[in-house]
């Protein structure tokens, strides 16, 4: 175990090695200038020169790219271009949102996905199945920001429940917090939920038909007893992987949501970050999302052999 | 076989999830409130070091202030400057408005004044328009109140730059803080900026205009979405959308009884730009026939709903000399398609448009111009890039054919008159009457040199003028004081108050 560990956590270092060489040369290689940005149309371009030298643009590639990890190990990600803040309090300060609203999403995704995919197995091939896949192809097909205008034109404009968007912030307490993420959760966990479903669903019909729970039923265990403990636990490693892969994508979905709904988040900063170019910013969510993907990953092959005892890591 | 009830389940959590009871906008405590929406967060609130409007929509006249003001009509008014006198257009004085107080208590000098130009004028400094101050020669300060500015030759604009974003006057002692607290002189105080999310603003109660402003507190909110920011407006979560609302959700507004729908002018043309040092471009035939090609009105009815006024020239219809030369080289395809055949091309040419989707009347417009262009024999393929790489490869660069681009700077003829800006337009006639109307201060001569360049653009063509951009602000009925047109970029909210 603590020989897999170590490899697990060389092949981390490694993975964010790399990523934080593609990211830095991508940024800097994509057209955009990140001072003509700043600029835009009506700068003179002496301005922009003593611009490019005041933000150190002007020296050569890899000066920059040491210097930027030399500061990174000692957990210093550099200042915002835009913001003028320092990058690391501000990635933080997006994960108030953004950390909350995965989690809701991917809470939703479970508390839906679960209990209709088991259902849709246990009532294989009957109505119950049917409107299942019905709603879960519905789920994939519609794309989660149209999801979430439908939401909001509904819930805040329609019926006045909850605001269209932005965030009221925790200081106000949990529930105006939590009611403020509600919707963008709903629209972000949709797909996944959708997904998860039919996962789920193929998943422990697979399972039934395994011998041990012939052997199961024949030793007349009850029908609860069974789809539980003996299809539904064995069903977990596929459904966990996916589970854990789609952690990843609901991460990458808050992009897309937290702009239709002004959410003040990660994925928001990102993208500004990125039309801005504002290099060290992009530079530091990108390398921070890679290592929370990272992890969830390696928590998920940990969770493996809780799931199944058969799987041992020597 | 287990019976689940997955859709109890989904609606039991559904229905803790929407417990009734949610509030709508709260009026800050104390005063009047407003939330405005505004489309992007400015990249940082120093108008002495970025150009944005971002930026000037929200701190330009709201926070920071100049000597003199463009007013709501587009005239120029003196403003922190009382007066100003000059006998030989060489010499100007400005006599200060005494009283005033930047938000910090220090009372606003004349040293403040040579202190805000002076580094202005200084490139080390990055301000982005530096060539705003070059016609000043030198700044004395004669007293308190009073300060000679002497310039090197007469310079028409030059009270016209004072007025501008980049000419906001600031104390001394506030420089490093610019860029995320600015102070000034504005009716409103920066209370907060929360980065991604908001910018709100509190009453300045020592302000100099008296019984302004009217409101307590100002919250400018970033949403980008116009879907979203329609939604926001008629949940009720904000009061003003000031820009971004596309023309297409006009209507949406004008039917709803709470919302009212405000229609004016900006100083934002859209162009079709072609790159003059490109070939065919190069062949004023070329750029004459494909604005012959080009239906404006239809362009305004297929991609702009009908609202915007269709354009001649870069002089936009706020701009005191403005004529309408929209209709000089008419829509006449059978004329474009003579032209071409005589600059050498009988069968047509090709060409690609690039356009930057964050602008989506860009895109929308480019569209209807690739249908009618082709009717002219020009087969356009329209390519979008995202708004960097329009700013690296078409700004930049001038690495285009054709581009489609709304410019927002007033007085901006001097563009043209700049063979290196991306248009790459080097025509010495208009340079020539440009400079003139550069240095001629006597208004009639003036009106008349501006004249001849609306007329010298329309026959050169060097860009196809298509429409203003109109102006269209959706708020909440009871709001009022809201700037109809937009002669600058700013947003200023002194004036706005609720109806009692």
């Amino acid at each position: 175990m603590r020989r897999y560990l170590a490899r697990r956590l060389v092949a981390l270092v490694a993975t964010l090695l790399v990523v934080s060489v593609l990211v830095f040369v991508v940024v800097r290689v994509i057209p955009g200038d990140p001072v003509l940005i700043i600029m835009g149309t009506e700068g003179s371009p002496e301005a922009a020169a003593a611009l490019r030298k005041a933000m150190g643009l002007d020296r050569p590639l890899p000066v920059q790219y040491a210097e930027w990890v030399r500061r990174a190990l000692r957990g210093d990600l550099g200042r915002s271009i835009q913001y003028d803040v320092p990058v690391g309090g501000l990635i933080l300060s997006r994960l108030r949102v953004t950390l909350p609203l995965t989690l809701l999403a991917a809470l939703f995704m479970a508390a839906v996905a679960l209990p209709l995919g088991m259902h849709a197995a246990t009532h294989h091939r009957r109505l119950g199945d049917y409107l299942a896949m019905v709603a879960s192809q519905l789920g994939i097909a519609i794309p989660s920001f149209w999801a979430g205008l439908l939401l909001m034109l509904l819930f805040a404009v329609r019926l006045g429940w909850v605001r269209a968007g932005g965030f009221e912030g925790w200081e106000a307490g949990l529930w105006p917090g939590v009611r403020s993420l509600l919707l963008p959760a709903l629209a972000l966990g949709l797909i996944q939920a959708a997904i998860l479903t039919r996962t789920t669903r193929s998943a422990v019909l697979e399972v039934f038909h395994a011998e041990h729970v012939r052997t199961a039923r024949a030793k007349g265990l009850s029908e609860p007893v069974v789809a539980w403990k003996h299809v539904f636990r064995n069903a977990l490693i596929t459904i966990v992987t996916i589970a854990g892969l789609q952690l990843g994508q609901l991460l990458a979905g808050s992009i897309v949501l937290e702009n239709v709904f002004y959410l003040p988040g990660l994925g928001r900063l990102a993208l500004g970050a990125i039309s801005a170019r504002d290099l060290p910013v992009v530079q530091g969510v990108v390398l921070f999302v890679a290592a929370t993907i990272v992890t969830v990953n390696f928590a998920v092959d940990l969770l493996y052999g809780f799931l199944d005892p058969r799987i041992r890591y020597d | 076989m287990v019976r689940f009830r997955p859709a109890a389940c989904v609606l039991l959590v559904a229905s803790l999830a929407f417990l009734p009871g949610v509030g709508q906008a709260q009026p800050a405590a104390g005063g009047p409130a407003l939330t405005a929406q505004v489309t992007s967060e400015p990249p940082g609130l120093d108008l002495t070091a970025t150009p944005a409007s971002a930026t000037a929509t929200v701190v330009f006249y709201n926070v920071q202030e100049a000597l003199a003001k463009v007013d709501q009509h587009g005239k120029l008014v003196p403003w922190l400057a009382e007066r100003w006198h000059t006998a030989d257009n060489l010499h100007y004085t400005f006599f200060l408005k005494k009283g005033v107080r930047f938000h910090n208590g220090r009372a606003f000098t004349a040293d403040d004044v040579k202190f805000v130009l002076e580094r202005a004028r200084n490139p080390e400094t990055k301000h982005p328009h530096p060539r705003h101050y070059e016609a000043i020669a030198a700044i004395h300060v004669k007293d308190e109140h009073t300060v000679t500015i002497s310039l090197k030759k007469p310079n028409a604009m030059f009270l016209y730059n004072l007025a501008r974003q980049g000419s906001v006057i600031y104390p001394r002692e506030a420089v490093e803080q610019l860029k995320s607290q600015p102070v000034g002189t504005g009716p409103f105080t920066l209370a907060r900026w929360d980065r991604g999310d908001r910018i709100v603003l509190k009453k300045n109660p020592d302000y100099h205009v008296k019984d302004l402003p009217r409101l307590e507190q100002v919250t400018f909110r970033f949403i980008p979405d116009p879907n979203a920011a329609l939604a926001a407006l008629q949940a009720g979560d904000i009061d003003v959308l000031g820009f971004g609302l596309g023309p297409e959700s006009a209507d949406v507004v004008r039917r709803s009884p709470s919302l009212q729908l405000i229609l004016g002018e900006t100083t934002n043309d859209v162009i079709l730009a072609l790159n003059s040092s490109k070939k065919p471009y190069s062949d004023v035939r070329i750029r004459r026939a494909i604005t012959h090609a080009i239906n404006k009105d239809e362009i305004v009815k297929g991609a702009m709903f009908g609202f915007g006024r269709v354009l001649g020239s870069n002089v936009d219809p706020l701009n005191p000399y403005f004529v309408d030369m929209s209709r000089a080289v008419p829509y006449n395809p059978d004329r474009a398609k003579q032209l071409l055949a005589e600059a050498g091309y009988p069968n047509g040419i090709d060409a690609v448009l690039r356009v930057a989707p964050q602008y989506p009347y860009t895109v929308r417009t480019g569209e209807v111009i690739v249908g009618q262009l082709a009717r002219a024999g020009v087969r356009v393929k329209l390519e979008q890039i995202e708004w960097g790489q329009w700013l690296d490869r078409v700004y930049k660069n001038a690495d285009y054919d054709m581009t489609i681009i709304g410019h927002a700077e007033a007085w901006d003829a001097g563009n043209y008159a700049n063979p290196k800006y991306y248009f790459r337009y080097d025509s010495p006639r208009f340079q020539e009457v440009y400079a003139q109307s550069e240095t001629t201060l006597d208004d009639a001569r003036r009106r008349a040199l501006y004249h001849e360049l609306q007329k010298v653009m329309a026959e050169e063509a060097p860009v196809v003028w298509l429409y203003v951009y109109p102006r269209i602000v959706a708020a909440k009925k009871g709001v009022q004081g809201i700037w109809k047109d937009l002669p600058t970029p700013s947003m200023d909210l002194s004036e706005v108050s609720w109806a009692k």
